[in-house]
């Protein structure tokens, strides 16, 4: 398994927080997902064989939500 | 061009921020959008499926109301 903390741009709310939590919460291979507000990130756990840091901040790119992999 | 009435359901300046940028990415439409109102208009020969399909991606419910 692997772990990253991505940014995340453009959230304003808990409503915000839900829907990416619903939606990337449900892509193949992501298993487990914890997304804050007040820190502007999204932490998952995922499996390699079915993501990447690089797969996982793109989806939250689809969303509309700026998100970038940190170096 | 049409014009095309949907109903999106926005809650924030995060989902108007958000619907903002995915119809920005999609390219070829002009749109306005009434955050409190949950409306997003948006003129496009683009196909109505298209569209819709599109601001799904934001995580919101998404009904066509027409075109206006
Ligand atoms: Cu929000
Ligand atoms: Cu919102």
């Amino acid at each position: 398994l692997g772990s990253v903390s991505l940014k995340v741009e453009g959230m304003t709310c808990g409503s915000c927080v839900q829907s990416i939590e619903q939606r990337i919460g449900s892509q193949p291979g992501v298993i487990h997902l914890k997304v804050s507000l007040e820190e502007r990130s999204a932490t998952v756990i995922f499996d390699l064989s079915q993501q990447s840091p690089e797969s996982l901040s793109g989806a939250i790119e689809d969303m509309g939500f700026e998100s970038s992999v940190p170096n | 061009m049409t014009k095309h009435e949907f109903e999106v359901a926005m809650t924030c300046e995060g989902c108007s921020g958000a619907v903002t940028r995915v119809l920005n990415k999609l390219g070829d439409v002009k749109f306005e959008i009434d955050l409190p109102k949950k409306l997003v208009w948006i003129e496009s020969d683009r196909e109505v499926d298209v569209l819709m399909e599109t601001l799904k991606k934001c995580g919101k419910e998404v009904k066509y109301n027409g075109t206006k």
